[in-house]
């Protein structure tokens, strides 16, 4: 016992020692493709990477989730697939446990966090090197992304809450109550103005500039049946003819691997690295896609019909098997576009807002802009009734594989009419099942 | 082979007349051909003078023999010379040689083999006696040869309160494996596997997505290296295992030679075939278009702006524009085709042997296992030496090594559409013509083409693993032992898949994808253990230890997309490549210790604590400490039982102490973190990844046991049995966080679970004398488990089918409940949970889960002169399993052509007073084929006939054992699930067991073999 002790009086100071000494450094270990959140946008460098990851944030959401919220919830497109979220966009019941809309709200939620980032943490950034205007460009680009943001979220869901302030902790930002509609949308019009002096009148099809702002402007006049500012930011954008011009045939924009042609106004850049899954959804299996949705009858039969479709009948194609799948999407590597504000748009909203304003002349060579394009006859419309409805008419076919058609007949009240949605509750999307379960703050949309 | 023990043991006295029987056969036979005999009288007592009955007597070297009567007395013919072997089951036999008395008394001692046997303990071994925790020693010498890939698999229903579910028929797959239920949300849930004293990492490295399923890095070991496994099951036995322990400990001994043994060559070969038991009944092409009619002509109704009449049916005639009239269609078989009877061969080869300081342990073995579903195989070529040297009577070095190659054909056996094999063959429509109106192969309803997918799949991996340990051990003084190793377990995982353009992942120009991975754990050990009697009474011990061990796993990975044609392969040739990597480390340092104390061999103590320091946790709660206490009994040495005959043992036994679990979080989730990676137009971008918890750490585990031993008649019959409650707080989970956050979950250490239970093992020999023993072992085991908080609930699986609630047990099913068909109107009727008329989410209810009531499983042993029976049974009660599989095939039609129709839907409602469960078509997640309903949660109870072998000993002479056997797997499984295997899952995730899709059942098979030693 006594020689045992000894023993392990040398020994055990010797085994502390060896682990004790170097245990400190031993159990600190650092991660190598992150880095802590102390310190993050510290300078110009910091500054325009976390812009990036801004954009990089809406190429998520924005690539499948949101866009087919838009176009499912239309007439154009069938399902062929096995899973219901999708059926239910199409049939216009849609569960609060859809797992697309779920993964729209949380998307734009943590696209707006990093938004709130940028435009908390980009203005105290000290580094000689982010000049005034650059530092403006970013903070511009920020709020800008932040209207873009919670437009969508008020065009889908109405009021959800408005947050503004990054979150830095788990308690932040939540048990926020809804706000109105009117207030988000309040909201998108504040963050616009807010960019539209930060940001430099150039022009860019990838990121946001003044232009940009004026466009999205246009559309949110659009929405708020404010037609003649809707008409004046249009025509502030299709005035600079030397940048943004209807490209012809209409498929220019998207076939032959384009992207940021001159019909562009806002589109998604995606590259090899930063890849967009759209293309599976549509693609048929020769293709590498699943084809889980396509063109239905009626609209394949429209898009062919050399009066209406024109040359727009690019949207269409055949498989292998005889069936139609639709080929806006369609590069590989999938790095299709996500166009989020086209040219084309900008006609219609303003031929919209003309044919609401007794602008008749105006508003049919508008819409002739656009039929022109697509290589069929002018429209025969006459009065303003007539305008609209071959305005809406137009906008279905133009936008048919864009998230158009569901916000077009919900913001003009006729999806009752057109898609036999008699449930006026039926017009606002259920707030995800789940976010209600954790944050009692939030009250489900009525009807759901 | 461990029955052979057995065979020179005296009659059980069940068997008394059977031995009475065979004595006098021979004793008349031999009669015939003996010398001069004398009648002998004999009597046989225990040490204390108490007669024996129903002893074996045999004259040695000869059949010749008898028992002794109800009071211990014999009589038998002796000649001069001749030598009495007297055994009795569960005494020291005894040999003698009567000489010329007449009479003779013999006196047997009780056998204490069973007690003394050694039981390896964490950092240790003990003797059997004197263990207190809760540890099942497991031979796996009569499953080894079930035909699964991995040890792990092998187990099931061997160990009492080890619960082993196989998840797949595909060989080498990960199986699931819980140890006394599950502890953890979000922490890892596997026991921790030691192998000859390394932690061996278990967690797949499959990078290639087979639809939710995962390679087992388990079997990187081959089962026939193993010597022993020990299953530490309670807070006693796993504490010295600290933050590892919580899920229980499987140590893993391999094995070594012997010293002073000459060198032993042992070959083991084994050839045979394996096919699925039944496959799916599926609707023919004109019951297919029947419904799919059936569906569109009832939604017309339901919904008139559908549109949708008995005249624009889809199957209507070709001339009205229709897909031909139901009667038209034609029936395809897809399953036939990938479906096959395939060949397993198994080689294993090995020396072992020893000198005075030397031993050794060479060993080599090669598997081959074809999957029932082409064109999956498993090949594993391992080798392993294992050496021992003395250096001088204090000083011992040696090595342990093992070395495995694992390659596998891989396919997706799990969900998925692309590239899915079995869902490919098994959703498409019957009706669908693999070709289309030119004769060109096509996939149908999303999913690829079989044939093309046969001719075309190549998707491969090779697993390159090293586990090895060096140690050196010293006594420094009489009783003072110093032990130091050093431990490595590397592992490189090397995956490629490629794609051609016949098939939709490589459509439209060829795509592939390689990822190299390397897990590398080492650790080092040191440890001192002394051990002291004091006086005659007092004995203890004393273990100190500290452990150093690092986890790094790396990874490299590139993706080619844009071949020229299907010849070019690499992705070097690619027109588009991209490459990623990855790195992560976790680093543990810990310093351990156990004390014991033994008072006269009645009374156990020990007390044993760890302190764990790791680097995954918030700076402030890096270090963890887990202690546990255990006390034992051996009521049997007390004076009151000493002279007790019937009870030959009983121990009694308690212990409480904590463990802890910090896997399954990732390295780093401690720290608030940015990402980079997020980048736009090729420019870097970086984005919040993770909130900053300073405060998360260990995931503990309390654990209360208490358990008997009990041993009736010697060796008879042994029962132990254990009650336990464990209790876990500070629960790993993601917390999920409200979406306006920005993150999606937060992680912390919220959740409680509970897992209350007991396990029962009984050994009984039944019957055993010169040539025929019976052996029956029995396990059953209840595990009650319980979410004890859990702030929201959590949904996981394909529709949320699995919901993780406070109140109810980890993964159970969430459903609507169909009540039944109405049989008026043909319309499912749900149970309206809350009464409002309306069925919505609401109405969703928990409805059992994956556990069972009860499991365990059933082995009867028999040996008859050379031949040896063994029959296994795995048996497991009262779980539920979701047939997701019928979820889709009895969809009704709604799905029309995107999915295939199961001939049960045959039976579906079609007129008034039509009483089935099955209802009328209606829609997809409408109403009667609603997402979630729970017509598809089946009853997953089973019991399975796991293993069944024959095997015949053929003596020869220079040759110690030459066996051959036949060995049957899986030969039959009674249940009422109406899948193919109830314990099928899609997934391998911890959070989405028991939903069945696209995964094969595991195979019945059957095997010829043979082991040979000399």
């Amino acid at each position: 016992m006594i020689e045992f002790m000894k023993a392990f009086k040398y020994l055990l100071p010797l085994s502390m020692l060896i682990g004790l000494d170097s245990c400190n450094n031993f159990l600190d270990v650092q991660p190598r493709s992150s880095i802590s959140d102390d310190q993050t946008i510290i300078d110009k460098a910091s500054a325009e990477t976390a812009v990036n990851g801004v954009y990089d944030s809406f190429r998520s959401y924005y690539s499948i989730n949101f866009q087919s919220i838009g176009y499912l919830s239309g007439d154009n497109i069938q399902w062929t697939g096995s899973q219901s979220q999708i059926q239910e966009f199409i049939n216009h019941r849609v569960n609060a446990e859809n797992s697309t809309v779920s993964a729209v709200w949380t998307g734009i939620y943590s696209t707006l966090n990093r938004i709130n980032h940028v435009i908390e943490k980009v203005p105290n950034v000290q580094d000689p090197l982010l000049t005034a205007p650059l530092k403006n460009k970013l903070i511009g680009e920020a709020y800008f992304l932040r209207a873009l943001a919670y437009f969508d979220l008020a065009r889908i869901w109405g009021g959800v809450p408005i947050v503004t302030k990054p979150t830095a902790t788990p308690s932040d930002n939540r048990g926020i109550e809804r706000a109105t509609q009117e207030q988000v949308y309040a909201q998108v019009l504040a963050d616009l103005n807010a960019a539209e002096p930060l940001l430099p009148a150039t022009t860019d099809r990838f990121r946001a500039t003044q232009k940009t702002v004026w466009a999205l402007k246009s559309r949110y006049y659009l929405y708020q049946k404010d037609y003649a500012k809707a008409e004046e930011y249009a025509s502030k954008v299709i005035s600079d003819a030397a940048n943004y011009k209807l490209v012809t045939p209409y498929s220019a924009f998207f076939a032959n691997d384009a992207r940021g042609t001159t019909e562009s106004v806002f589109e998604i850049f995606y590259s090899v690295n930063e890849t967009n899954g759209h293309r599976g959804q549509w693609q048929p299996q020769e293709k590498g896609g699943t084809r889980q949705w396509a063109p239905n009858d009626a609209f394949v039969a429209l898009v062919n019909d050399p009066e209406v479709g024109g040359n727009r009948n690019a949207l269409v194609a055949k498989d292998n098997q005889g069936r139609w799948y639709g080929n806006m999407y369609y590069r590989s590597p999938a790095t299709d576009p996500t166009f989020v504000i086209r040219i084309a748009e900008l006609y219609l909203i303003r031929a919209e807002a003309r044919a609401q304003t007794g602008a008749l002349t105006g508003a049919l060579a508008d819409l002739n802009a656009i039929r022109e394009r697509a290589g069929i006859a002018k429209s025969t419309a006459a009065t303003s009734d007539q305008l609209l409805l071959a305005i809406e008419n137009e906008r279905r076919i133009e936008f048919a594989l864009e998230p158009h058609r569901w916000f077009d007949l919900v913001r003009t009240g006729r999806a009752d009419k057109v898609l036999n949605v008699t449930d006026p509750n039926r017009l606002l999307l259920p707030i995800p099942a789940e976010q209600l379960l954790i944050d009692k703050a939030l009250k489900q949309n009525p009807g759901y | 082979m461990r029955h052979y023990l057995f065979k020179n043991r005296g009659p059980a006295r069940s068997g008394q007349r059977i031995g009475w029987l065979i004595a006098s056969l021979w004793l008349a036979v031999s009669a015939a051909f003996a010398g001069p005999a004398d009648e002998l009288t004999g009597k046989v007592t225990d040490k204390d003078g108490a007669a024996l009955p129903g002893v074996n007597i045999q004259i040695k070297g000869t059949t010749q023999g008898t028992v002794t009567d109800t009071d211990g007395n014999f009589h038998l013919n002796v000649a001069e010379g001749q030598e009495l072997v007297v055994s009795f089951i569960g005494y020291v036999s005894q040999q003698v040689r009567p000489g010329r008395q007449s009479s003779l008394t013999v006196k047997l001692e009780i056998d204490q083999r069973q007690l003394n046997e050694v039981i390896v303990v964490g950092y240790g071994t003990q003797e059997r006696k004197n263990v207190i925790g809760s540890i099942a020693k497991v031979d796996p010498t009569d499953v080894k040869s079930i035909p699964v890939g991995s040890f792990d698999a092998q187990l099931q229903g061997k160990v009492p309160g080890v619960q082993i579910t196989s998840n797949t028929g595909v060989p080498g797959e990960a199986v699931t494996v819980r140890v006394r239920g599950a502890t953890s949300i979000n922490g890892d849930n596997d026991p921790l596997y030691v192998i000859d004293g390394v932690f061996m990492n278990s967690n797949s490295m499959q990078t290639t997505n087979t639809g939710g399923k995962a390679t087992s890095p388990i079997a990187d070991i081959n089962p026939n290296d193993i010597e022993s496994l020990e299953v530490l099951k309670d807070a006693e036995a796993t504490a010295l295992y600290g933050s590892r322990g919580a899920n229980g400990v499987i140590i893993i001994t391999t094995k070594r030679g012997k010293f002073n043994q000459k060198a032993k060559v042992s070959l083991n070969a084994s050839y045979g075939w394996a096919k699925a038991a039944k496959l799916w009944d599926l609707t023919t092409g004109p019951e297919h278009a029947q419904l799919v009619n059936e569906w569109w002509i009832n939604t017309g109704k339901d919904t008139p702006s559908l549109n949708r009449t008995e005249a624009n049916r889809p199957f209507r005639p070709v001339s009205e524009g229709g897909r031909g009239l139901p009667e038209e269609q034609k029936t395809y078989d897809r399953l036939g085709e990938i479906f096959q009877t395939a060949p397993l061969q198994n080689y294993d080869l090995s020396v072992s042997g020893g000198t005075a300081s030397t031993k050794y342990y060479i060993g080599g073995g090669f598997t081959r296992q074809e999957s029932i579903l082409k064109p999956i195989t498993f090949n594993r070529a391992s080798f392993k030496v294992n050496l021992d040297q003395k250096i001088s009577d204090k000083i011992q070095v040696g090595v342990s090594n093992s070395f495995a190659r694992t390659f596998r054909n891989q396919a997706r056996a799990g969900d998925g559409p692309a590239g899915g094999l079995l869902q490919a063959a098994l959703h498409t429509p019957t009706y669908l013509s693999p070709t289309n109106e030119n004769g060109e192969l096509v996939g149908r309803a999303g999913f690829d083409n079989v044939t093309l997918l046969l001719q075309n799949y190549d998707v491969k991996s090779v697993s390159l693993r090293y586990i090895g340990n060096l140690y050196a051990e010293a006594e420094i003084l009489p009783n003072l032992k110093f032990r130091t190793s050093w431990g490595l377990d590397f592992n490189n995982y090397d995956e490629n898949e490629y794609w051609n353009t016949f098939l939709i992942t490589g459509s439209p120009n060829g795509f592939a994808s390689a990822n190299n991975g390397q897990a590398t754990t080492w650790l080092n050990e040191q440890t001192l253990s002394f051990r002291q009697k004091i006086g005659a009474k007092h004995s203890f011990g004393i273990l100190v230890g500290n452990t150093i061990q690092s986890d790094l796993n790396t990874g490299t990975a590139a993706t080619g997309r844009g071949f020229a044609n299907n010849s070019f392969k690499l992705i070097s040739s690619a027109a588009t490549t991209t490459g990623s990597s990855s790195w992560s480390k976790k680093n543990l340092a810990s310093f351990f210790s156990r004390v014991d104390y033994n008072y006269g061999g009645k009374y156990l103590l020990d007390f044993s604590i760890r302190a764990d320091g790791s680097s995954s946790f918030g700076a402030d709660r890096k270090w963890g400490y887990f202690p546990s206490v255990g006390g034992g009994w051996r009521v049997k040495q007390e004076d009151f039982l000493k002279n007790v005959a019937a009870i030959s043992d009983l121990k009694i036994r308690a212990s409480y102490g904590v463990t802890g679990n910090q896997n399954g979080l990732g390295s780093f989730a401690a720290l608030g973190l940015w990402s980079s990676g997020s980048s736009y137009q090729g420019n870097p971008g970086i984005a919040p990844q993770q909130l900053a918890n300073p405060d998360l750490q260990w995931e503990r585990t309390n654990q209360l046991n208490a358990g008997a031993d009990i041993a009736f008649f010697g060796d008879r019959l042994g029962i132990e049995f254990n009650v336990y409650r464990k209790y876990t707080s500070n629960g790993l989970l993601s917390l999920t966080l409200p979406a306006t956050t920005g993150f999606a979950n937060y992680r912390s250490n919220t959740a409680e679970i509970s897992n209350k239970g007991f396990e029962l093992a009984i050994r009984s020999v039944n019957f055993q004398n010169n040539t025929l023993s019976w052996i029956t072992t029995f396990n059953v085991a209840r595990n009650v488990n319980k979410i004890e908080k859990l702030e929201n609930p959590l949904e996981y699986g394909s529709r949320s089918l699995i919901l993780l609630q406070q109140g109810h047990p980890l993964y159970s099913f969430w459903v609507y409940k169909q009540l039944y068909v109405d049989p008026q109107t043909g319309n499912t009727v749900y149970e309206d949970v809350n009464k409002d008329g309306k069925i919505t989410v609401a109405d969703r209810q928990i409805d059992g889960s994956i556990w069972p009531k009860f499991f365990g499983g059933l082995t009867n042993t028999v040996t008859y002169k050379g031949f040896d029976l063994n029959a296994f049974l795995a048996f497991s009660y009262g779980n539920k399993v979701y047939n997701h599989n019928k979820f889709f095939g009895e969809g009704g039609g709604a799905r029309d052509a995107a999915r295939v129709i199961f001939a049960s839907n045959n039976d579906r409602w079609q007129k008034p007073g039509d009483v089935t469960d099955v209802p009328r078509p209606d829609g997809v997640n409408v109403n009667n084929y609603r997402d979630g309903g729970s017509r598809w949660l089946e009853d997953g109870s089973f019991v399975r006939l796991r293993n069944l072998t024959i095997g015949y000993t053929i003596p020869v002479r220079h040759i110690s054992s030459l066996r051959i056997y036949a060995t049957g797997s899986n030969l039959f499984t009674i249940t009422k699930y109406t899948g193919l295997d109830p314990e099928s899952s899609a997934s391998s995730a911890q959070n989405e067991q028991g939903i069945d899709l696209g995964t094969p059942p595991q195979p019945r098979s059957f095997q010829l073999g043979v082991n040979l030693t000399f």
